[in-house]
């Protein structure tokens, strides 16, 4: 238990004083297989670009993601902003992706991070879990999803 | 600038406990790095990393019939940081299970350590890294480590990997190590190479609308065979040939994997000198879509695919007197063959969970198999919006259907040995044939609706009966402000085996996109057992921030499997509290 509570002090020190405001240098792969960076494809200036973590299997990511799509064309043409839905299926369900996307007409830029590199690199535990970045600064994290709360999300991206 | 001078003296403290020397230099740059972003006009890198606990508190409950356990209390802990400067890259991951790791979790996760850990230089086209690493060839049937915390499994390869792309049409890796199990790695060398080659634009195909891409793997497992003259090398070499191919709306798919004679764990759970074959696993997928509509279709078929970094799993004595193999914690598996069947969010939905036959089994004269062969169909389709059954805001279908099978052919218990056909089928698994509506009906309110039809042969996993199951579920969300919602889901299932029929209801209250609350309960009311017909009530909550996430849970967990993508791991029934936390930095 003394153990445990040293390790926890130990732990919490770092995290208080620092906090990760930039995207990692990683690379994901598109619908083609396409190595895609997640920093310098994804860098035009001043552009807000909403990065969804989803997967075919997670039911609020599915409302979230078909939430948005009903705003997708006002709020991408107001804001300057493009949504990049990064799936983490992996290869048990990632026969889902392409259909799924195509079936629902989703207007989104879809990519695959299949063994999890970049979900890793963020330290995210649960899904769906969205990033707002602006000229590569991380600006807004959103985690989880109730219905509704993208207009939460749509007042903080017009703040920038 | 104090904060940063604490901080870099309490990284050096914390540094000194241990004796690695990568970890000691990635420590002390990491706590430089947390200086160095107290001070924004010079680039001295960037610090980053994550926080995750689980924390368990397991009571007595009669109810349940299970008894305390000896440590009540067990926590799951995470903790990874990462320094980057310029191409360079350093990280580490700490792991502490203490005082005991949370119940039925591998026993080789126990006590404090670290878990992972690794050393990275990347430039525009070489990736070199050092240390821990995760990888993935092709859809994994040959080689995939992973991590999944939920399920115990950290199977990283711990070695050294380098990868290369010349230009945008080529990716190359190269790897060697040893396989995470616990805090040591496993007796088997590990050796691959994997190659995607994107020929799109050598052959002009962007302009016709098609696109193609190759890929090549090769893994070779090296361990020491204790007895003499093997019947099989003690390099075991495997390969992989991969393409997908794009015609506008339309793709296919497909890998061949082929892995050389190598010895079966028999039914004694040791590695056989004369049982001794080769394994492969065919997959076909394609697919079309347009708009509003798009259909999938996946084949598969996998004969003796059961590949371990050491070809004899590790065995532990449990506390019930018995003896657990490494594989029940899913340790030391190289490959990673899913059960290609539906992720289920419905709770009874999870109950009859069927895994992949991705071996070898002889279960007894009647119970044999070498593998599993089938497919699985998805289909979905978008009702427009102010259609007749799309209504006001439309409407979204799901069907998937997914059946699978044994190997179809003639096998001998004694000694063991099989002969199959590649087509066809033999005695059928298991099936899920699913439907699902979901639909915005008003500006207030989202409903959805599924119905699941599932068999299960339990016989050739437990010796247990055939299991038929027909499942509903139906749920509704209501808005009663943007972000306040509350949203209701009830299932019942009716089956003719495994604790037979079951209801269900869930009510979730979303107070806003911060705070939510729940209730949920599955009540097994159908059992032949009375002592069997128990509710599992659970209740709790979460409160999230930007990157920061806390929730309470205090309820009964069913005993069975716990899964994620495909993959499950068994937890005993158990009663308690928990508590789980995590963030990133």
């Amino acid at each position: 238990m003394k153990k445990l509570l040293i390790f926890a002090i130990l732990f919490y020190l770092p995290f208080i004083a620092i906090s990760q405001d930039k995207l990692p240098n990683i690379n994901v792969k598109d619908l083609k297989n396409r190595t895609v960076n997640i920093k310098s494809d994804f860098s035009e200036k001043d552009k807000i670009y909403v990065f969804s973590f989803w997967a075919t299997w997670c039911m609020p990511c599915l409302k979230e993601l078909e939430a948005i799509k009903e705003h997708y064309n006002e709020w991408s043409e107001e804001l300057n902003m493009e949504l990049v839905a990064i799936s983490i299926d992996d290869s048990r369900t990632k026969k889902r992706i392409r259909p799924l996307v195509n079936g629902r007409n989703w207007p989104y830029t879809v990519l695959h991070d299949e063994n999890q590199t970049l979900k890793r690199a963020l330290s995210i535990v649960n899904i769906p879990y969205t990033l707002v970045v602006k000229n590569n600064d991380i600006e807004y994290i959103f985690n989880g999803y109730s219905q509704g709360s993208e207009e939460e999300m749509y007042k903080s991206l017009k703040k920038l | 600038m104090v904060i940063a001078k604490v901080l870099k003296k309490r990284c050096i403290n914390l540094s000194r406990n241990y004796k690695i020397n990568l970890l000691f230099l990635t420590l002390f740059i990491s706590c430089y790095g947390a200086v160095a972003q107290e001070d924004q006009k010079k680039d001295y890198g960037r610090l980053y990393g994550g926080i995750e606990s689980n924390l368990n508190y397991y009571m007595e409950d009669s109810g349940l019939g299970v008894q305390q356990p000896e440590e009540p209390f067990r926590s799951n802990n995470y903790f990874n940081l990462n320094y980057t400067y310029k191409k360079l890259t350093a990280g580490f991951q700490i792991e502490s299970y203490e005082p005991n790791a949370l119940l039925n979790y591998n026993p080789k996760f126990n006590g404090t350590d670290f878990g992972t850990y690794f050393i990275k230089y990347q430039s525009e086209k070489f990736e070199v890294r050092l240390g821990h690493f995760y990888e993935q060839f092709g859809s994994g049937l040959l080689l995939r480590t992973w991590e999944d915390r939920a399920l115990g499994i950290n199977s990283a390869l711990r070695g050294g990997r380098i990868k290369y792309s010349p230009n945008s049409n080529f990716d190359f890796t190269l790897l060697y190590g040893r396989q995470r199990s616990g805090f040591e790695v496993t007796d088997g060398d590990i050796y691959g190479f994997d190659a995607d080659i994107f020929l799109g634009e050598y052959l002009n195909l962007y302009e016709k609308g098609q696109d193609l891409s190759l890929g090549l793997s090769y893994v070779g497992r090296y361990e020491k065979v204790d007895f003499d003259n093997p019947h099989f090398n003690e390099l075991t070499n495997s390969y992989s040939f991969r393409f997908d191919y794009i015609y506008n709306s339309f793709y296919i798919n497909g890998e061949a994997n082929y892995k050389e004679e190598d010895g079966i764990i028999d039914s004694q759970g040791s590695l056989s000198n004369d049982f001794v074959e080769p394994g492969h696993a065919f997959l076909l997928n394609m697919g079309y879509s347009s708009l509003n509509y798009g259909i999938d279709v996946t084949l598969r078929r996998v004969e003796n695919m059961q590949y371990l970094s050491e070809r004899e799993p590790q065995t532990f004595p449990n506390s019930l007197g018995d003896v657990n193999s490494s594989l029940d914690f899913l340790d030391g598996i190289l490959n990673f063959v899913p059960a290609l069947t539906k992720q289920h969010h419905s709770q009874l939905a999870n109950i009859n969970v069927y895994q992949a036959l991705s071996g070898v089994s002889f279960l007894d004269p009647e119970l044999m198999g070498a593998g599993e062969t089938g497919g699985q169909i998805d289909f979905f389709y978008s009702f427009e919006e102010k259609s007749t059954l799309g209504g006001e805001y439309g409407t979204n279908l799901s069907i998937n259907l997914s059946s699978w099978y044994n190997l179809p052919g003639t096998y001998t218990f004694n000694p063991p040995n099989y002969d199959v056909d590649f087509f066809g089928v033999g005695n059928k698994f298991f099936h899920d044939y699913n439907i699902e509506l979901t639909k915005k009906i008003s500006e207030d309110w989202h409903i959805g609706a599924s119905y699941i039809d599932q068999f299960m042969d339990y016989r050739f996993i437990d010796g247990r009966e055939i299991v038929n199951a027909d499942i509903i579920v139906a749920d509704a969300t209501y808005n009663f402000t943007e972000t306040r919602s509350i949203r209701v889901e009830l299932e019942k299932m009716w089956s003719t085996g495994n604790r037979k029929d079951w209801a269900g209801g869930t009510v979730e209250y979303n107070l806003n996109e911060k705070f939510s609350f729940y209730v949920w309960d599955i009540y097994n009311y159908g059992s032949d057992k009375p002592d069997e017909r128990v509710h599992y009530l659970n209740f709790g909550g979460s409160y999230r921030k930007g990157r920061h996430r806390i929730a309470v849970n205090y309820g009964r967990q069913r005993g069975g499997l716990v899964c994620v993508g495909g993959v499950c791991r068994f937890v005993p029934e158990s009663s308690g509290f928990s508590l789980s936390f995590n963030t990133s930095f």
